[in-house]
């Protein structure tokens, strides 16, 4: 009796949890095609730097070359590599650096299409250091020895910011740069726990509206026109569907066009994804986005970063670059 | 009970206290005492959050979020209500899993994201997981509790009066643990909106926790308290359904009806 109770009781236990297992699964078909259209996900980051491919989506640019487009916003931007790779998602975006990064470690990804640049102006590029209002520091020669903010270690971030504080002809060894999410650095910044901060839009424009005043503009410093992130894939993907990964590429191409040519369209189409306020998303320094890789910028940032010991070896770019 | 009897609306001077809150979050930023960039007035976080209402997001976020929060709990409770059963009941398996139970329970549910991450993805998968492996240990150690609280006198009682196992398990064991299992049904309940939001915070799947990354990361900070707001709501709106359907579903326990006065 007892035996049967038991038996019956763990069967049903059994039962609960393969249901439950089987209730997790996202049926979400990635990555298949059906009726000539193909399902893409993107893991992206939802920052202003993504809006053309938002734009895109909503213009049709994907859906006209037949990619029935999927955007993955997560919140870790270090999620999307292992995403890309396991399968979880046909393309990615993500900075340079980091892709820089994965090569060095033999991670099989490959650059498609360009993904944010510098506005190449100084004083009016979407990043920069900042310091509070009445602080010291006037130049970025005087950045040395003092504490800075940077939201990943070890990344173009600090590597950039270094660059900068050299070419000022500062002391970039003795800065000491410290790790935390950008939308805390301006408290950080006006309680004190640093000295300045390398942030981007919109947390660039409320710091300066607030008084705060900019002392490098590291992308523009660091090289003219620099490319600063991109959509990249699997190297599996490439030579499985060659011909996805072409109409992914031409539709991001027209999608970046679109968007360089209508900024008050890229300004409307902050608000599907993003809850910036319309004060701030009027003021806001978009970025630029060129087709064009900036081959040039993106070997100077692979020779300052395995300068600055980011990388175990140098990267491979004819490897990573289309 | 006597302070409900005596001072009659036990509510009052908690909302007397929740009033009283509003109205420091309103005068610290006012009085400069704290930036209002960092904390914003109670107004202003009123407004932020009337504008979020009127958008779809909020409600479809709301809804990813109690939809995670509703399935992660029922799998949780179910799997622990039966686990707890089946290893309460048998001596030898609760020996067996003793020391297993309590070096997994304590487990924090969030050092598991890389691997819920690594699974699922920022899909609804990962939540799951999360919510259901914090919910259920709640449950399952509250029914360990409730099983081993079986009086052994009614339970002999009911072998020699020839009571079949299912009989035993449905008029001494079940009784006897139910008050146990709604209070792990409370725990979890709660333990589950938690790891639902933070989930939806630090994975990036949808709902408010996400709505409320999205937001700080916007710069948009009275919507990000906005956001916070009503996850606290719907934690206090948790709390009560669940005490008021104890209250009502175990009337006739004596921990609910209480002790006659001699």
């Amino acid at each position: 009796m007892r035996r049967r109770l038991i038996a019956g009781l763990t069967l049903a236990l059994v039962a609960s949890t393969v249901a439950a297992c089987g209730s997790d699964k996202d049926s979400g078909g990635s990555g298949t095609s059906s009726g000539g259209v193909d399902n893409v996900t993107v893991g992206i980051i939802p920052i202003i730097d993504v809006a053309p491919i938002y734009l895109g989506q909503s213009k049709g640019f994907f859906k006209s070359r037949d990619i029935e487009l999927k955007l993955e916003a997560g919140q870790g931007g270090a999620a999307i590599v292992p995403g890309v790779v396991s399968g979880q998602f046909q393309f990615g975006f993500s900075n340079l650096t980091s892709l820089m990064v994965a090569q060095t470690k033999n991670v099989p990804v490959k650059v498609v299409a360009a993904g944010v640049s510098s506005t190449g102006e100084q004083g009016k590029d979407f990043g920069a250091v900042v310091v509070k209002g009445g602080s010291p520091i006037k130049t970025a020669k005087d950045l040395a020895g003092k504490k800075i903010s940077v939201n990943t270690l070890k990344n173009i971030g600090d590597t950039a910011t270094r660059n900068s504080v050299r070419k000022a002809g500062g002391d970039d060894k003795s800065i000491d740069f410290v790790e935390m999410p950008f939308p805390t650095m301006q408290a950080a910044l006006e309680g004190g726990q640093i000295d300045a901060a390398w942030v981007v839009e919109p947390q660039l424009s409320s710091i300066k509206a607030a008084g705060g005043r900019e002392v490098a503009s590291t992308f523009v410093d660091a090289a003219p026109d620099l490319t600063i992130a991109a959509y990249f894939t699997a190297q599996k993907l490439i030579a499985d569907k060659p011909d996805v990964v072409k109409r992914f590429t031409e539709a991001m191409n027209e999608s970046m066009t679109y968007a360089d040519a209508h900024p008050d369209e890229v300004r409307q189409i902050l608000t599907a994804y993003t809850k910036i306020d319309d004060k701030t998303r009027a003021a806001v320094v978009l970025p630029k986005w060129p087709t064009e890789i900036n081959k040039a910028s993106v070997q100077t940032v692979a020779d300052l970063g395995t300068q600055d010991g980011i990388f175990a070896s140098a990267p491979d770019l004819g490897k990573l670059l289309p | 009970m006597t302070s409900a009897r005596r001072g009659g609306n036990p509510a009052r001077p908690g909302l007397a206290g929740l009033a009283g809150l509003l109205l420091i979050v309103e005068l610290l930023p006012r009085l400069r005492l704290v930036n209002d960039r960092f904390l914003p007035p109670t107004s202003r976080i009123a407004a932020a959050l009337a504008d979020e209402v009127s958008t779809s997001t909020f409600w479809h976020s709301l809804g990813e979020t109690l939809y995670a929060w509703a399935i992660g709990l029922v799998v949780a409770v179910v799997a622990g209500v039966l686990a707890g059963l089946v290893i309460g009941s048998v001596p030898l398996l609760r020996a067996l899993t003793a020391s297993t139970v309590e070096f997994l329970r304590p487990i924090p549910s969030v050092a598991l994201i890389p691997l819920a991450v690594l699974l699922y993805g920022t899909q609804l998968g990962s939540t799951l997981l999360l919510v259901c492996y914090a919910a259920f240990w709640q449950v399952l150690v509250q029914v360990l509790y409730g099983v081993a609280d079986v009086d052994p006198v009614a339970e002999e009682t009911a072998r020699s009066f020839r009571f079949s196992a299912w009989g035993r398990v449905r008029h001494v064991l079940w009784p006897t643990a139910l008050p146990y299992v709604f209070t792990g049904f409370r725990l979890a309940a709660s333990v589950a909106l938690v790891l639902t939001v933070t989930a939806e915070l630090v994975i990036g799947a949808p709902g408010l926790g996400k709505e409320i990354a999205t937001a700080q990361n916007s710069d948009a900070v009275a919507t990000m308290y906005a956001l916070i707001v009503v996850t606290g709501a719907l934690g206090v709106v948790i709390n009560l359904l669940t005490r008021t359907g104890e209250r009502r579903l175990l009337a006739w326990h004596q921990s609910v009806r209480g002790e006659v006065t001699v």
